[in-house]
């Protein structure tokens, strides 16, 4: 299974948050593989906690392979190459954990037919090899996005389940711009349906992931004036009235992601001790990771609204 | 052995890489499909056999090169001429392509016309004397930027083949590729052939070095290193599944259930030599004596079987006492 993880703008928290998915699906015994195809700022290697693979990935990353420089992109065992001291201690039972790092130096770069080829034979190889391949996406409607729209409408990747999943801030900005990545006039489906993507096939496989909501019910924010509380509410509804009226409402999501600082601030996958342990992060941010990751493959949530 | 340069058309070395994996289709290809499949070329047929197995070999085709071999002393040895690549299918599931290539002792200071290199397909010119030893080293740590990488060229074909529109790409389990890199030196005609040294490294990478008498065929030893890729795939592959699986940890069922495409698609491809050259046959021993392959393989299948016939206890229970 392909999993592409888009979004609008930067700061959605798309690369954490996907990379967070990848680890909870290797936590659950699936072989997983995580790409960087986020070409103008790689930070896949910052969030495994990898620094030694960021310089191999230097020339041999995943750009360099793209445009022919070598045979094969750079891989990285995280479980074995961490100095995350939680992730070091693979778990019995956990699936390969496999990072594909972009190059320091890759820029965007057009779709010519060879870079295409190269993507195509690496997600069918992939796809041979891994039960989960996560693929982030640089922000907007970038080169990334097209090349893998261009790549998925081949006829050899006819048969390789793919599924989108967009992520944006839950503010009325964000909600708007994520709507507009999707269905706008140069968004993910026209795009798609240009490339040869069936339109009903493709906007079936898209589902929207909220992150950083801050749920007014939280005790976070137990302690606010009753006017603020109030004042929460109500644009929390408002926001809900208007991602549904984008088209991007309740059925369409796959999930939300709790504000949290440990995601924001840090940027680095939650482990069990961050939640158990050490009790920075929040028990609600790991259930919402975890069950993110479980509806990936779910076809109860990707069932045609 | 070989020094002079007057003898330089004498192969003194040889080297290859295999790359093995499961073939991306839902259904195994039966022999008309896999010879669809490995038609590379207009002019050449496949070969296909089916006794004692379904086994497809498809035509060479050749990569015009010249670069720098890869050497494991540094020194930059420049080279001309042509690597031949094949690939083959064992019993419609498992896909192998390999890339290789002679070269002798020396060649000449001067690239000569592609024509020349043509009519010695497989046959690598270095210029001036090879440094054989380094050479065979390199082959075995494979090619950096600007070097010989014979793994690409193997994995070009790979890439081209699984592009053919006879797959499906619904494989019915997942699977790890794996590399294989040989050296074979050369050692004079009726000297024995021997297998020197076979190495598990990370990654899926695996190493060979051979001794090999001059006239045995390139293309034998070839077909002696891809029966060596594909018998550590399988052994790879299965150990991967019974990993996974998480026998004894999850509960009965869905660990069997797990195993279930090893029964299905893996346990009957074990037949060591079944299409090795005759003469090269018997550096199989070696590999059997110690780390012992069949051995492993006996037990891995026992331990399988042994798992099915525990979980189907129950069952049995069950369909007496409903009785």
């Amino acid at each position: 299974m392909l999993i592409f993880a888009a979004s609008d703008k930067g700061g959605t928290g798309r690369s954490v948050t996907s990379a967070n998915l990848a680890y909870h699906r290797a936590l659950a015994g699936d072989d997983v593989c995580y790409l960087d195809f986020d070409f103008g700022s790689p930070t896949a290697t910052a969030v495994f906690d990898v620094p030694d693979a960021r310089q191999a990935a230097e020339d041999r990353g995943l750009h360099a392979y793209l445009i022919g420089e070598v045979s094969e992109p750079v891989r990285v065992d995280v479980w074995a190459d961490t100095e995350h001291h939680v992730l070091r201690n693979r778990p019995s039972g956990s699936g390969r954990l496999v990072l594909m790092p972009g190059d320091l130096s890759g820029g965007e770069f057009a779709t010519t037919d060879d870079n295409l080829h190269r993507c195509v034979d690496l997600l069918l190889r992939l796809n041979s090899e891994f039960d989960v391949i996560v693929v982030d996406l640089s922000a907007g409607r970038s080169y990334a996005v097209d090349m893998v729209l261009e790549a998925t409408s081949q006829r050899e990747l006819s048969g390789v389940d793919a599924r989108w999943l967009v992520f944006h801030r839950w503010t009325r900005q964000h909600v708007a711009a994520a709507a507009g990545l999707v269905y706008g006039k140069r968004g993910i489906v026209a795009g798609g349906v240009a490339r040869g993507h069936d339109e009903d096939t493709l906007r079936g496989a898209i589902r929207f992931v909220r992150a950083a909501v801050p749920d007014p019910e939280s005790a976070l924010w137990s302690q606010v004036s009753a006017t603020q509380s109030a004042w929460m509410r109500a644009c929390d509804r408002d926001l809900k009235q208007l991602a549904s009226t984008l088209g991007i409402g309740y059925s369409q999501v796959l999930g939300s992601v709790p504000l949290e600082p440990v995601l924001q601030w840090r940027e680095q996958l939650i482990t069990d001790e961050d939640v158990l342990d050490s009790q920075i992060a929040t028990m609600e941010t790991w259930r919402a990771l975890s069950d993110l990751a479980g509806r990936l493959t779910d076809d109860k949530y990707w069932e045609q609204a | 052995m070989t020094t002079a340069s007057g003898q330089s058309a004498r192969p003194v070395l040889a080297c290859g890489e295999v790359r093995t994996c499961l073939l991306p289709s839902f259904q195994p290809l039966d022999g008309r499909a896999a010879a669809q499949l490995l038609r590379l070329r207009a002019d050449e047929q496949v070969r296909v056999s089916e006794r004692p197995n379904l086994y497809a070999l498809s035509p060479e085709v050749l990569t015009g090169i010249d670069c720098r071999l890869p050497t494991s002393n540094g020194a930059k040895v420049r080279a001309v001429g042509t690597v031949a690549a094949r690939a083959a299918l064992t019993e419609g599931r498992v896909l192998q392509a390999t890339a290789h290539f002679s070269a002798p002792a020396a060649g000449p200071d001067l690239r000569r016309p592609w024509g020349d290199y043509l009519v010695r397909p497989g046959l690598v010119e270095s210029f001036g004397k090879l440094p054989e030893q380094a050479a065979a080293e390199g082959a075995l740590r494979g090619g950096g930027r600007g070097e010989l990488d014979l793994g690409m060229i193997a994995e070009g074909l790979l890439a081209q083949l699984l592009r053919h529109p006879l797959l499906d790409h619904k494989a019915p389990f997942k699977s790890r590729r794996t590399h294989l890199r040989w050296a074979a030196r050369r050692v004079p005609p009726g000297e024995a052939p021997s297998l020197e040294r076979f190495t598990l490294a990370e990654d899926g990478l695996r190493t060979v070095e051979l001794k090999v008498p001059e006239d045995t065929p390139t293309a034998a030893v070839a077909g002696l290193c891809e029966d060596l890729a594909l018998h550590d795939w399988l052994l790879t592959t299965v150990v991967h599944m019974l990993d996974n699986s998480r026998l004894g940890a999850a509960d009965g069922p869905s660990a069997v259930l797990a195993l279930r495409p090893a029964v299905d698609h893996l346990l009957h491809l074990w037949m060591p030599r079944a299409h090795v050259d005759r003469t090269l046959g018997h550096l199989w021993d070696v590999l059997e004596r110690e780390p012992g392959f069949t051995r492993q393989w006996r037990n891995l299948v026992q331990r399988i079987r042994d798992q099915l016939a525990v979980q189907a206890i129950p069952l049995l229970h069950q369909a007496l006492s409903t009785r």
